[in-house]
């Protein structure tokens, strides 16, 4: 502790300088009763936090006899990778045996076009609605912002049948529309924020230099705007990545995403339960994100913060 | 108005603009010679930056017709009018080098690249940036970066300049050096500029003439001097000159010779200017001097209406000194030499030739 | 656009509104579908084919209440309802209260703050069927806490609120709580770093203590982000659905059923579209409850002009 030794010479100093009174830097307390107080409970807080993570990882080490004897906190006796590459290669869901992998390329194949798609789309049409405000904008805008209140049950069945129609229900493509659709309100906010703050003479500048809508776009707002787009690649790799209820209805069972595939694969109701087969499969589908989580650090705070509206 | 102009470089007709029920622009008309130097001047929100928005093509207008060099540009884009703007912002491209902020348009426009070189190096030099054109906007300082935001009108090699407040940014002794170096700009270029500012003495010092406006209505366009001594009413008397012009509330008194009356003192205006018959009919004014045009001790003795008074606050402001004082039961300042002693309490005699005073009606505002 | 050569005086004439900006409408095409297309539209519909007695396909049979009348006839429906109500009260009261003491303990310029947020948001990029999974482990009475409580003696210690059906909403409101309150604290961290510095010394000049500063001049001050925040919980409480598929499935029996759940079993299992559409119309109605009264305080009040 830094504190104490900084703290010693100055508490002599005081002393020998000034009999009437203190001086020099306030003595600190490092072991005052507002800290012990203010520490215990944030690290009390922290590991009722980390039990989860814990517990998920000693299980997914441990072989079945282990647990069904042990104790679900104690570290394991015997490491074992075998969860593992069960989960990875072998788990069963029903229809097929070929474990969590299926479901890991399907998100995939999900997320990235998504991602892509559902950023282009609101990019555009945040900066239409920063910059080129044409008649009627704002009211569609509204309609946009107020529609990401809508319960989503409310809107999948039409969708059902959209999709249906043009010949897509139960494709990938399918949902990767259902994607952008859902993500359009709040990534659309997000750029419109982005792009309104930005300084408006910046693109009056390019107009007079004659760059039109996309010119401006591309050269001008697209390379000053890199922050904002990783915030929006962070909230849509995790947001969709995580989705479940999406993937359930628009998907069939040989596209399901990695979430719809683990829950088949935890709650299915035939054969013996394998515990650490399951934790070591619920670790990773949420490794993609917790992987995006920390390494994106303060970025996904202000990601959060700006989707926090989705709920 | 002033006289109509020939051939004018830029021409707005009866232009307005609405923002839903507000009218920002009121059927407004301006006609800008070749290669004059207009000033748009007002207070903020008085639709100056707006009508410079309006030529540029950045604003699409209700009302009216812009005409640029003699083509209607009014529904063209800005790309299309032969403008160049200079923003108070800058508005430099923060990604691109000095070179390729500069060269942006012109790429946009697939100028040749020899051209496109060319041009640069003009304005470069023209402006001494040389030695910039590979930094980044980031590494300028507020005077560069201006400068640089100068070329990039410069380089579209247009028949108008327009700067929307170019100098706001800047602090008071970078702004007065880029004041001059604008002036020698447009004395080297000989384009015609028109240049918002809410700055009365960058107006006084640029402009050919100055336009000024209040509530998106021109009060009065002409000749800075004319500004200055002849204000059509009371709003621009009061916005140009600092210290601001003195008013004194009063009546006007019909005769042969006009005179003003306020408490206690009476003024012949036998030697101020009427417009036309306005001397003839008694009524509340207003009576406006300014501060320097009103002269102390010896000097007042000679002047056509003296009075006495005392020393309220005396203000030293360095290379004069303002001194507060009443005229006719109001408030009046007026500027002395800073070598003169005066301190509160004083008994002054002060002076002023009614010639140079602007008398307004107390109703309409407007001159008489 | 109107940079075509053009006859000098055609040009005059003001342009066909519907061509200016032509590029920013196309592009814009996405946004205007999706927002009358499917938010109003699709919205429109549901509504509309609630007063149906749609099964298997949507038909416009029209049968008018009906549907609701049997709904809030299912005792299903009501036990989801209940739920529902239950796991809002707690989201709401737990993680306001969670949230904003973690926050104010995370403000007092401590070290390692970074670490200590990083910790409790972590839960919150895991999907809710990642969450849901853990705990109904951490739940499971033959492994989890319970048995380890027995190990340690105590044989007749009880915590299975899982396999309970009285308490089985409160061992999913443990895992959402879990999931979701560091969001909340983040979003009560940002509204405690708007207040101005000067408020705190201010208070420290005049002798208040710091939990009164808190609760009489801090937290009134953060009314807004209190608004904005209960405006995300209770969207989120409303869409609750994954969580409970994965924790639950809806048991033991139908004692952790969900109305969105149930709207989901009605379209795609039970074949009876009429229902799951009139739940949830009856899920847009409750949103409206609360969105409408926040609007119109947010919004409503202080119109431009």
């Amino acid at each position: 502790m830094a504190e104490i030794a900084a703290s010693v010479p100055a508490q002599a100093n005081a002393l020998r300088r000034d009999a009437a009174g203190p001086s020099g830097t306030k003595p600190r307390h490092v072991l005052s009763r507002r800290n012990i107080f203010l520490y215990g409970t944030l690290i009390m807080v922290a590991l009722y936090y980390l039990l989860p993570l814990y517990v998920m990882v000693v299980t997914s080490l441990k072989g079945m006899p282990e647990i069904r004897l042990g104790n679900i906190f104690s570290p394991p006796l015997e490491i074992t990778f075998e969860p593992w590459v069960k989960a990875w290669s072998q788990a069963c869901t029903g229809l097929n045996c070929d474990g969590l992998s299926r479901g890991f390329w399907n998100s995939v194949r999900i997320t990235v076009p998504s991602v892509l798609l559902s950023i282009a789309i609101a990019s555009v049409n945040g900066y239409a609605l920063a910059n080129w405000r044409f008649k009627g904008a704002d009211t569609f805008f509204i309609i946009l912002i107020v529609g990401a209140f809508i319960p989503y049950q409310v809107m999948i069945y039409p969708i059902v049948i959209i999709l249906r129609e043009i010949g897509i229900y139960g494709t990938l493509t399918g949902l990767v529309i259902v994607h952008s659709i859902f993500g359009m309100p709040i990534l659309t906010l997000l750029f419109r924020n982005y792009f309104t703050s930005m300084p408006e003479e910046l693109f009056r500048a390019a107009r007079v230099d004659g760059a039109g809508f996309w010119g401006i776009y591309l050269r001008i707002m697209l390379p000053m705007s890199m922050p904002i787009f990783v915030v929006a690649i962070i909230l849509q790799v995790t947001g969709i990545w995580n989705d479940f209820l999406f993937g359930v209805v628009y998907t069939r069972p040989d596209t399901y995403p990695m979430t719809v595939q683990l829950n088949n694969i935890v709650n299915s109701v035939q054969g013996v339960k394998e515990y650490n087969v399951n934790m070591a499969a619920t670790i990773l589908t949420g490794l993609v994100p917790l992987i995006v989580y920390f390494v994106s650090g303060k970025l996904f705070v202000r990601g959060i913060a700006a989707g926090a509206v989705k709920g | 108005m002033a006289a109509a102009i020939a051939n004018p470089s830029v021409s707005i007709q009866d232009l307005s603009l609405n923002f839903g029920v507000m009218s920002v622009l009121k059927t407004l008309n301006l006609d800008v010679a070749e290669g004059e130097f207009i000033v748009l001047l007002g207070p903020s929100g008085c639709g100056k930056s707006t009508l410079l928005n309006c030529i540029a093509g950045l604003l699409d207008i209700s009302e009216g017709r812009i005409f640029i060099k003699g083509k209607n540009v009014t529904w063209e884009e800005p790309k299309d009018r032969g403008i160049g703007m200079v923003f108070q912002s800058y508005a430099l491209y923060p990604q691109m080098t000095v070179e390729k902020n500069l060269s942006f348009g012109l790429r946009v426009a697939g100028v040749p690249k020899d051209e496109i070189a060319k041009r640069i190096a003009r304005a470069a030099e023209i402006l001494q940036i040389e030695p910039l054109l590979q930094r980044k906007p980031s590494a300028l300082s507020g005077g560069q970066r201006q400068r640089v935001a100068i070329g990039r009108a410069l380089v579209r090699d247009v028949d108008v300049f327009l700067f929307d407040e170019p100098l706001s940014n800047l602090d008071a002794k970078l702004r007065s050096e880029l004041r001059v170096e604008i002036k020698l700009l447009h004395r080297r270029l000989q384009n015609t500029m028109i240049y918002v500012t809410h700055d009365q003495i960058e107006a006084m010092t640029l402009a050919d003439r100055i336009a000024v406006m209040k509530g998106g209505v021109i009060q009065q366009l002409d000749a800075p001097q004319t500004i200055y001594n002849r204000p059509v009413n009371r709003f621009v008397a009061g916005f140009l000159g600092s210290p601001a012009m003195n008013f004194l509330k009063g009546e006007l008194e019909a005769g042969d010779v006009p005179v003003f009356k306020a408490d206690g003192i009476s003024v012949p205006l036998g030697r101020y200017a009427f417009d036309g018959d306005n001397g003839r009919a008694a009524r509340p004014c207003i009576f406006g001097i300014r501060p320097e045009h009103i002269a102390l001790g010896d000097a007042a003795k000679a002047m056509p209406f003296t009075a006495e008074s005392t020393v309220e606050i005396v203000d030293p402001m360095g290379s004069d000194t303002l001194v507060w004082t009443k005229l006719g039961g109001q408030i009046v300042s007026f500027r002395v030499e800073a070598d003169k002693m005066l301190s509160n309490g004083d008994a002054i005699r002060i002076g002023f030739d009614p010639a140079r005073a602007s008398l307004f009606d107390a109703q309409s505002d407007s001159r008489l | 656009m109107s940079s075509l050569a053009q006859p000098e005086m055609s040009n005059s004439e003001r342009p066909n509104q519907l061509f200016r900006n032509l590029n920013a409408k196309v592009a814009s095409i996405p946004m205007i579908l999706t927002a009358l297309a499917v938010f109003v539209g699709g919205t429109a519909w549901t509504v509309l084919y609630s007063f149906t007695n749609s099964k298997l396909l949507p038909r416009l049979n029209f049968v008018g209440v009906d549907q609701y009348y049997r709904l809030w006839a299912t005792p299903r429906w009501l036990v989801s309802i209940e739920n529902l109500l239950i796991y809002g009260i707690i989201s709401l009261v737990f993680s306001l209260v969670i949230g904003f003491v973690l926050a104010a303990l995370l403000d007092q310029k401590i070290r390692f703050e970074d670490t200590f947020r990083t910790i409790f948001l972590y839960p919150f990029a895991l999907s809710f069927i990642v969450t849901g999974l853990v705990w109904q482990w951490l739940l499971n009475p033959d492994f989890g806490i319970q048995r380890v409580v027995r190990d340690l003696g105590w044989t007749s210690f009880s915590f299975d609120p899982l396999y309970n059906s009285s308490i089985v909403i409160y061992g999913i409101s443990i895992a959402a709580l879990w999931q979701g309150t560091g969001l909340i604290m983040c979003l009560m961290l940002a509204g405690l770093r708007g207040i101005d510095e000067d408020i705190w010394k201010a208070a420290r000049v005049d002798g208040i203590p710091m939990w009164k500063t808190y609760l009489f001049i801090v937290i009134p001050m953060m009314r807004p982000v209190f608004i904005t925040t209960l405006v995300i919980i209770a969207a989120g409480i409303v869409k609750v659905y994954d969580l409970v598929v994965a924790q639950t499935s809806g048991g033991p029996g139908i004692a952790s059923e969900v109305p969105a759940k149930y709207v989901y079993d009605y379209m795609f299992f039970a074949q009876n579209l009429g229902q799951g559409f009139a739940a949830s119309t009856m899920m847009l109605l409750s949103v409206v409850i609360v969105i409408v009264p926040w609007a119109y305080l947010e919004f409503g009040g202080k119109k431009r002009g």
